[in-house]
C-alpha cells in the first residue's frame, strides 16, 4: 500500500504560483502600450537575436517573458495557428481574441495539470481596424486573461513599473513620447537603458497589410532623442 | 482549429505546407479526372537589372472561362509565381507558396533565400502532380538581394526545378513564345528591350495557340507585364502595357500578318 499525502487544493496552487512567479521574476520585463497611431512593445533584451517581441499576423503581435524555450514555442503555434486559420478561411478572419483564449486554455491547463507550470508571461496586441478594436490581452502562468485598457506591463517587477508608466502617461501619445516612457518606466529612476539593450516592436499602419516592424537601435535613438 | 502545439519530434519547424499537411489543410491527393480551367502562356525573361514577366489572361476549358484571370502573383515583395496548368489547383499553389514563404519569415525572423524559396516548391510540385491529374506547373521569378541579380526557376512535371539563365516559357503558347524568344534573345538586353521582347513572345503565343488570350482590343485587356529587379515586384500600368500591344499589332497590320524577317 502506498502512502498518500493529502496537500489542498489551496496549497498545491500556492505552491505552483509561486513557483512561477520565482521563474518569471528572473527575467526583464516589457512594456506594451497603445499610442496614437499604433502599439508598441518595449523589451529589455540585451540580446539582438533572441526576440521575445514577434509579429504573428498581419496586425496582431506577441511578447513574451520568463523562460524563452517556453513562450517561444507558443509563439511559434501562434504563427501556426494564424496562418492556418487565414489559409483555411480569409485573413480577416484572424482575431487577437480567440488566440489569446487559446493561449490562456493552455496556459491555464499546464498550470493545474502540466508536470511544472509554464513560467511565462505572454501579450497578444492586436492594432485595430474598422472591424476590431486595438487590443492588448495579457495571459498570466495560471491562465488569467486580461483585456487591458491602453498598456500593459509583463514581467516580474510589473507593478512598479505599471506605476511609473502611469504616472508619466496619461493620454495617447505620439509614438516617440510613449517609447521614452516606456522606457523610462522600465529603467526607473537609478538606471539608463541604452538603445542597444532595447528591443522593441511596432504595429502600425503604412499602407501594407502587415503592419508589424522592428525598430533598429538607431530607429530608437532616434525616437529617444 | 485549436492552439497547433507539437512534441519537439513531430514539429513541422518553420515549414507551412508540412505542418498544414499535418493539419489537414491541404487539398486531398487522388481526385479524379474532372474537367476544369486551365491556365495557359507565361513567359520570364532575363536583362542585366532583373527579369520581366508577361502572362497572357485567358482561362480556358472547353470554351473561354475568364478573359481577367491574373496568372502572375507577387510571392513577397522580391518574388513573383506564375501557373499554369488546372487553375483551381495553381490558385492553391500561389496562397501555398505566399504564405509560406512569409511563414518562415515570421517563425524564424529571416527571410528565405531565393534559391532556397525554388526548392521549398519542388516537393509541393511534385505530391500535386505525382497524384492526381490536375497538374500545375510553375515558374518562379525574382531579384536575388545576396547576389543581386534577377534568377529565373522553371519546373517539370515531376517537381525537378531548374534554373534558366536567359528566359522560360509555361503554358499550351510555349513553343511559340519560346520561338520568339530563342530569336530575340540577347545577354546584354536593358529593361526596355526584355518588356518589348516579352510582350512580342506573347503576342505571338496568343496569335497561334487557341488557348493563349492575345491582346482583346474590344474589351481592352491586356496582358500582366511585371518587372522584378532591386525595387522588388512591380506590375505596368494598363496604358503602358496597351501602349506596347498596340505598337506591335499596328506593325503587323502594316506587313499584312506577317512576322517579317526582323523580330516584329
Amino acid at each position: 500500500m502506498s502512502n498518500f499525502f493529502y496537500v489542498s487544493p489551496e496549497q498545491l496552487i500556492k505552491d505552483r504560483a509561486e513557483f512561477a512567479q520565482k521563474g518569471i521574476a528572473r527575467g526583464r520585463s516589457i512594456v506594451a502600450a497603445i499610442y496614437d497611431v499604433g502599439v508598441v512593445m518595449v523589451a529589455e533584451n540585451p540580446s539582438a537575436s533572441l526576440n521575445k517581441i514577434s509579429e504573428i499576423y498581419d496586425r496582431i503581435a506577441f511578447a513574451g517573458v520568463g523562460k524563452y524555450n517556453e513562450f517561444d514555442r507558443l509563439r511559434e503555434a501562434g504563427i501556426r495557428w494564424a496562418d492556418g486559420t487565414g489559409f483555411t478561411y480569409s485573413r480577416e478572419d484572424v482575431d487577437a481574441r480567440a488566440l489569446a483564449n487559446y493561449y490562456a486554455q493552455h496556459v491555464g491547463d499546464m498550470f493545474t495539470e502540466g508536470p511544472k507550470p509554464l513560467e511565462i508571461e505572454i501579450l497578444v496586441a492586436q492594432l485595430g481596424n474598422q472591424f476590431r478594436p486595438t487590443k492588448l490581452y495579457r495571459i498570466a502562468y495560471e491562465g488569467t486573461i486580461s483585456d487591458e485598457p491602453r498598456f500593459a506591463v509583463l514581467g516580474g517587477d510589473a507593478e512598479t513599473i505599471k506605476a511609473r508608466f502611469a504616472e508619466s502617461e496619461q493620454d495617447l501619445e505620439p509614438l516617440a513620447v510613449t517609447l521614452r516612457n516606456a522606457v523610462a518606466a522600465l529603467a526607473g529612476p537609478d538606471r539608463v537603458l541604452a538603445s542597444s539593450d532595447l528591443e522593441v516592436g511596432v504595429l502600425e499602419d503604412s499602407g501594407n497589410r502587415r503592419t508589424f516592424r522592428r525598430l533598429s537601435d538607431d530607429d530608437v535613438s532616434r525616437l529617444r532623442e | 482549429m485549436g492552439l497547433p502545439l507539437f512534441r519537439t519530434g513531430d514539429d513541422p519547424g518553420p515549414s507551412f505546407f508540412r505542418f498544414a499537411e499535418n493539419a489537414g489543410l491541404t487539398s486531398l491527393p487522388g481526385a479524379g479526372d474532372v474537367a476544369s480551367a486551365h491556365a495557359t502562356t507565361v513567359i520570364a525573361v532575363r536583362y542585366v537589372g532583373g527579369v520581366v514577366m508577361v502572362g497572357d489572361r485567358q482561362a480556358t476549358g472547353s470554351y473561354i472561362a475568364s478573359r481577367d484571370v491574373r496568372k502572375i502573383e507577387p510571392a513577397d515583395s522580391f518574388t513573383a509565381i506564375a501557373i499554369s496548368g488546372t487553375a483551381a489547383r495553381g490558385i492553391e499553389f500561389i496562397r501555398m507558396a505566399q504564405l509560406s514563404f512569409e511563414h518562415y519569415e515570421k517563425m524564424t525572423d529571416a527571410t528565405l533565400s531565393l534559391e532556397g524559396k525554388a526548392n521549398y516548391l519542388s516537393p509541393i510540385i511534385q505530391r500535386n502532380n505525382l497524384s492526381t491529374p490536375l497538374l500545375v506547373l510553375p515558374l518562379l521569378a525574382g531579384w536575388d538581394p545576396s547576389h543581386q541579380v534577377g534568377r529565373i526557376f522553371e519546373y517539370d512535371g515531376a517537381g525537378g526545378c531548374y534554373e534558366r539563365l536567359d528566359f522560360a516559357t509555361i503554358g499550351s503558347g510555349s513553343p511559340f513564345a519560346d520561338n520568339t524568344l530563342r530569336l530575340g534573345f540577347r545577354s546584354d538586353l536593358d529593361l526596355e528591350g526584355a518588356l518589348e521582347l516579352g510582350a512580342l513572345a506573347l503576342y505571338e503565343a496568343g496569335d497561334n495557340d487557341p488557348a493563349t488570350g492575345g491582346p482583346d482590343f474590344v474589351r481592352n485587356l491586356f496582358p500582366m507585364m511585371v518587372t522584378l529587379n532591386a525595387e522588388g515586384f512591380k506590375e505596368l500600368g494598363d496604358e503602358d502595357v496597351a501602349q506596347r500591344f498596340r505598337t506591335i499589332n499596328e506593325r503587323r497590320t502594316e506587313s499584312k500578318g506577317l512576322a517579317g524577317g526582323t523580330l516584329r
